[in-house]
């Protein structure tokens, strides 16, 4: 019992980065910030206003909420690609359901159910299975859109009852968007439970070392599992966001989230060799991709170009993430 | 330093919207006018001319116009992002080319909220969710998929004897434009065709090809293949010349993309069916200008559809070469 905690507060101490992976990811978000406020100013737009923030934050709070799972996967040394196609189907299902005439409640917890149900059939197929997880992530990846498209033949699903509408659309505290305090509350309980609890030590000794945490008694099979439940819970939940956004089910939906998720995670630093980063850091990674949309759809940057400015910054991220490996070398 | 710096960014950013808002009420002169163009896509051919038509003109008027799209075809989660943006930062209109007829409630909901006037392009916004959106009157300007494929329909009947053994490639289960085409072709084309297989190739060139493949080989005496749009014609085409059937099936294409009209030139394609992408573009930004200034504008224009031959693709080439930026 003593030696597993004992491995657990190792690793929980080996999972805090140097101080400069942190700093150049802060000053990196913050610079973002100033030049987009600058160059704004310059062509007569505003990006530092209050109405952009709320914005940037509510269309960055679906890869938030969905890039928690993907953190805690890449945090084992796994990748889960399922996540996108799974806000497709979360979307469709709960749709469907609520079309039907079925609470919104009860349609939510549902959509959590089908979540949670596609991230325990990666997450056995991984820890028990042994099958790589890119492998059964990307099976998965195809099942789940498969399923979406089932559902209703390819149609997608619109005209939905008011109160959908109101999970993303509504207004708290005067005039803070829901997706701030879902995003914000998420995160918290995540970092709580990534930094103070066995399960959260136990993530980071098995991303770190498997074979030691497992001979070190870290029922390994159960952490790994739950990883992929949980992504599989997040991504429903984003999946449930996006619906409520939207108020129109697209089996097509989430198309590429995966991808988007994985980018806001390697911007945050979180390893993808495992064992190592912050989950909060994660938002920041996330936040930083929306003010890049925003910021360059208002200052009427084409498209092309759009994409080509967000891979070099997933790029520059983690470049100026591995400087002090390079220094140390 | 870093400190007085940042402060001195809030008080310009502050003076900026203070300006902003200092101009609102203002009469709107052309050049103080700025349209936001949110397209489906700028992926392919007809998606960008009608952007470039709409700038031609927006250059024309004197007014400003941003155009972004998605970087996914069809993400009404992309186009809802994109509209936002332009609401936030005081568009005085909106030209929307939406990625799903009935994906854009919420967004059209906010341009309402704001004031801001919508109107709509190439693809019609689903009047039910417009109306729950609180919109239920946005002008569209756009061609009639149906009466387009019907032209096709009645070249061929005017083109070959009753009982012609077709095969229909359909786009998209559940999209609006598939529907319309295959039922505009075979309501044009009348008996002279007789409908031996249908299959959905989803618009993709590909799925064209394996489709005609399996069609042909079920089908040996095909005649005549309509695909409803070029993609899957094209895709088509090859499994066809592969069967070595080339002289005995004819395809009919829509949309009179470039590589289509080569092949119209070419005799490799009996017809394709062109719509007018730029003048939807030109004609979205005259009106929605006009509805700016509160002056009357149209509701609707159906910017029409021509069938392209080898006789008349030519003309369509110079036409469409106006338009490349």
């Amino acid at each position: 019992m003593s030696s597993k905690a004992v491995i657990g507060e190792d690793r929980a101490v080996g999972n805090r980065r140097p101080a400069w992976g942190d700093m150049t990811l802060y000053l990196g978000a913050v610079g973002i910030v100033i030049a987009f406020s600058l160059v704004c100013l310059f062509f007569g737009r505003n990006f530092l206003t209050l109405r952009n923030i709320q914005n940037i934050v509510t269309q960055s709070s679906i890869i938030a909420v969905i890039a928690i799972g993907s953190s805690l996967v890449i945090l084992t040394g796994g990748i889960d690609l399922s996540v996108g196609s799974v806000v497709g189907l979360v979307g469709m299902f709960a749709g469907a359901l609520l079309k039907s005439g079925v609470p919104l409640w009860a349609a939510c917890i549902s959509a959590l159910g089908v979540g949670a149900l596609t991230g325990l059939v990666n997450g056995y197929l991984v820890s028990v299975g042994k099958v790589p997880s890119f492998i059964v992530t990307l099976g998965i990846m195809q099942i789940a859109r498969g399923l979406a498209l089932l559902t209703t033949l390819g149609k997608p699903i619109s005209r939905f009852p008011d109160g959908l509408g109101l999970i993303m659309n509504a207004k708290v505290a005067g005039d803070m968007p829901t997706s701030v305090l879902y995003v914000f509350s998420l995160y918290f309980l995540m970092m709580f439970v990534m930094s103070l609890t066995r399960f959260g030590r136990h993530v980071y000794a098995f991303g770190g070392n498997p074979n030691a945490a497992r001979l070190s008694g870290v029922r390994v099979r159960r952490v790994e599992m739950a990883v992929y439940v949980l992504s599989g819970l997040f991504a429903a939940a984003g999946g449930i966001m996006l619906l409520s956004r939207l108020s129109y089910a697209d089996p097509n939906a989430g198309g590429g989230y995966e991808m988007h998720a994985i980018a806001a995670a390697v911007i945050g630093g979180i390893s993808l060799s495992g064992g190592r980063g912050r989950i909060g850091n994660t938002l920041v990674g996330a936040l930083i991709l929306g003010s890049l949309t925003c910021g360059l759809q208002i200052l009427n940057v084409p498209t092309y170009c759009q994409t080509i400015v967000t891979g070099v910054v997933i790029i520059a991220a983690v470049y100026a993430d591995k400087a002090g490996e390079r220094r140390a070398e | 330093m870093k400190k007085s710096s940042s402060i001195a960014i809030a008080f310009a950013v502050v003076l900026g919207l203070g300006a902003g808002l200092a101009q609102a009420g203002a009469p709107k002169r052309n050049s103080d006018i700025r349209i936001g163009f949110a397209g489906m896509t700028l992926n392919n051919e007809f998606h960008i001319t009608l952007a470039n038509g709409a700038k031609a003109k927006a250059r024309e008027l004197g007014v400003n116009i941003d155009v972004q799209a998605g970087d996914q075809h069809a993400s009404a989660a992309a186009q809802l992002v994109i509209i936002e943006n332009f609401l936030s930062n005081a568009v005085d209109g909106l030209i929307i080319v939406p990625s799903a007829s009935e994906g854009l409630e919420t967004a059209l909901r906010k341009s309402k909220e704001q004031g801001v006037p919508v109107v709509n392009a190439d693809t019609l916004i689903n009047r039910d969710v417009a109306a729950s959106a609180g919109l239920p009157n946005i002008p569209f300007y756009g061609t009639n998929n149906f009466e387009g494929a019907k032209l096709a329909g009645q070249f061929v009947a005017g083109k070959f004897p009753k009982g012609t053994k077709t095969a229909i490639l359909t786009g998209i289960e559940g999209h609006q434009n598939a529907a319309d085409r295959r039922n505009g072709f075979i309501e044009g084309a009348g008996d002279a065709i007789q409908v031996v297989a249908e299959q959905t190739a989803n618009w993709e060139v590909d799925q064209g090809y394996t489709a005609a493949q399996n069609i042909i080989s079920a089908n040996p005496d095909l005649e005549l293949v309509f695909a409803s749009n070029d993609n899957m014609g094209i895709g088509a085409l090859r499994a066809i010349q592969e069967a070595g059937l080339k002289d005995r099936i004819g395809i009919v294409g829509f949309d009179a993309v470039s590589e289509a009209l080569n092949l119209v030139e070419s005799g490799e394609f009996l017809c394709t069916v062109a719509q007018f992408p730029s003048k939807m573009g030109e004609i979205a930004v005259e009106n929605l200008v006009k509805a700016i200034k509160g002056e009357p504008y149209a509701d609707y224009v159906d910017t029409g559809c021509r069938v392209i031959t080898k006789d008349n693709v030519q003309e369509h080439k110079d036409y469409l070469s106006q338009y490349v930026d």
